[in-house]
Formats: C-alpha cells, structure tokens, sequence
C-alpha cells in the first residue's frame, strides 16, 4: 500500500511539474512548428534556398566573376492571408549575397538619411570640406531584385494544409531582362490527434 | 500490483523519447578533396537508417559547392533536417549562426540529394550534420 502511494505521488509531481512555466533560450535556426504560420524556419529555408541557386546559376557565377554588382532590393509583395515581414526575408537574402562577396547593394530606405548627411556635410560648415562626401558620385543600381510571395490554405475537417510559394527575380534594371529568377515552395499540414493534445 | 511495474516502464519510456537527443551525423573533405572523417552519431536509429551514398564539391566561381546523396535504407518515410557546415582552412567555421536546418522528407527506400553553397570564398571543408 504504502508503495502505490509513493509511485501515485511521483505521478502528481511529474504532472504538477508539467504545469509549471519555464522561459528558456532555443537554437534560433532549428526546426520551429508551433502552427503552420509563417515562421522562422520558413524564413531560413527560403533564404537559404534562393542564395543557393543564385550563386550557382551559371549566368551569375560569370557575371560576378570580375566584379560586385550593384543591386536595389524592390519589396516583396505578400499575396498570403497573414501579415509577414518580406522585408525581413529579403534582409536575410541582401547579408547572404553581400557576406558572399559576389553582390553590392544600395539602400533605397535611407536616401532621405543619406541627402540629410550630405547637406549637414556640405552646408553646415561644421565638417572639413576636404573629408566631405560629395554629392552626385554614389554609384546606381545595375540590377533590381524583387518577388512576390503567396499561399494557398485548405482546411477540411480537422486538418489544415498550407501552401506557401516564394518567388524571387533578378531584373537588369538598363534592359529590363529576367537575369535569374527562382522559386521555394513549402508545404505545412497540421491534424488534430484524436485525443487533441 | 505486477500492473504497476510495466505502467512505470512506459512512462520512462514515454519520458525518455520525448527528450532524446539529436542525431548527428558528420562527414567532411579535406582541402585536397579527401573525405577525412566517417559518419558519427550519438543516437544509433537515425544513424541506422540514413547513410550518405555520394558525396561531391565543386567550385562555382571561387565558392565551395557541395553535394550529398542521402539514401533512406528504411522502408518507411523519414523526416529529418540537415545543416551544412563550412570551415575555413584553418578550421574556423564560417558564419556558424547562418547556415540553418533544412526540413527533409524522404520516401520509404530512396535516395535524395541536398545541395549547398559556402557563405564565401574562404570555405574549403565541410560537415554534414543530420537530426531528427
């Protein structure tokens, strides 16, 4: 008697300790599937997958082969239901190609912050013409990258199935040529268990 | 009472999977394009049931492209990750917090490539890890 009271209150306490809240830090780039929303994970493999085939296209590796060109990152249009951060994809895929050393890039986010510094630098008075940066000799963009990305969502019963296609291009800006384009498809089901935990 | 004793058995068991840790698996090349090491793991089932049948490099441009043809010897679907690490040829690894876990899922019994590109110029070994 006295041992089925002692296995019974080690069974409480496995159960109470399961009711107790714990924050803890996790491996930011492991597999994340708390729902099928957007997530971390997604935003990893999109990124991975479209740096991967561009610095492996052919036209590209020949391309980059002497030289860094200039690219403007253009928004991603989100088509999907839910609110995502594009540009936090397109941040990933812009560290990857510049860390690579293949691509450049310019940031048309902060024109306004840049012409506001050039006219400090050169109206004040306060800076050294001598160290002043000069307008008119940034350097323009030679190719636009730019996307869309969507979903298609189904839900049937108890299960949930989400689709999501992202689509990347690499436009010359001069011809208005496609230089590379790809795309990474995701698929993410979600079914209830039969007892719902 | 005998019903406790297999009652307990399972719980450890429910216990213990859920807390297994990750299978790795880890081959790498040498800067001459030798495979230097073989394939390790600290679980044995995920181990047992993927092996890397091919491994290749090549270079694109000056940046290290890698190949591996996995093979699920099991004869049920296997869902995994894999990450491949880049390392510097004094054995740094490159850009460690960049390279992520990438979902794959593998018939019963068929082999499947996953592809690579080193994050620069300066990569020339890699590792292949697996988890579950």
């Amino acid at each position: 008697m006295q041992r089925l009271l002692t296995i019974m209150m080690l069974g409480a306490a496995l159960v109470l300790s399961g009711c107790a809240s714990k924050v803890d830090y996790g491996d930011a780039q492991g597999r994340e599937t708390v729902n099928t929303d957007f997530g971390s994970t997604d935003l990893q493999m999109i990124a991975a997958k479209m740096v991967d085939d561009m610095l492996v296209f052919p036209p590209i590796v020949q391309l980059t082969q002497s030289r860094r060109p200039v690219v403007f990152v253009d928004s991603i249009k989100n088509k999907t239901t839910e609110h995502v951060d594009t540009e936090s994809i397109t941040d990933t895929i812009q560290s990857k190609l510049l860390n690579s050393g293949k691509f450049r890039f310019v940031d048309m986010t902060k024109v306004e912050s840049v012409r506001q510094q050039l006219d400090y630098q050169s109206e004040s008075g306060l800076v050294d013409p001598n160290t002043a940066a000069q307008m008119g000799r940034q350097i323009g963009a030679e190719f636009m990258m730019y996307g869309n990305f969507s979903s298609i969502v189904k839900r049937e019963g108890s299960t949930k199935d989400v689709y999501y296609k992202f689509t990347l291009k690499l436009m010359n800006i001069q011809t208005g040529i496609i230089e590379w384009a790809n795309e990474k498809e995701i698929r993410k089901t979600k079914t209830k268990s039969l007892f719902g935990l | 009472m005998s019903i406790f004793r297999p009652m307990m058995a399972l719980l450890v068991a429910l216990l213990l999977a859920a807390c297994s840790a990750s299978n790795m698996g880890q081959m790498a090349v040498d800067e001459n394009g030798e495979m230097v090491t073989q394939v390790h793991s600290n679980n044995s089932l995920l181990a047992s049931r993927l092996s890397i049948a091919d491994l290749r490099q090549k270079k694109v441009g000056d940046l290290l492209y890698v190949q591996a043809t996995l093979e699920n010897g099991w004869k049920f679907r296997l869902d995994f990750q894999y990450k491949i690490k880049f390392f510097d040829a004094d054995g740094f690894e490159l850009e460690p917090e960049a390279q992520p876990w990438r979902q794959v899922v593998m018939a019963g019994r068929s082999m499947n490539s996953v592809k690579a590109i080193a994050p620069n110029p300066s990569a020339v070994q890699f590792e292949i890890w697996v988890q579950e």
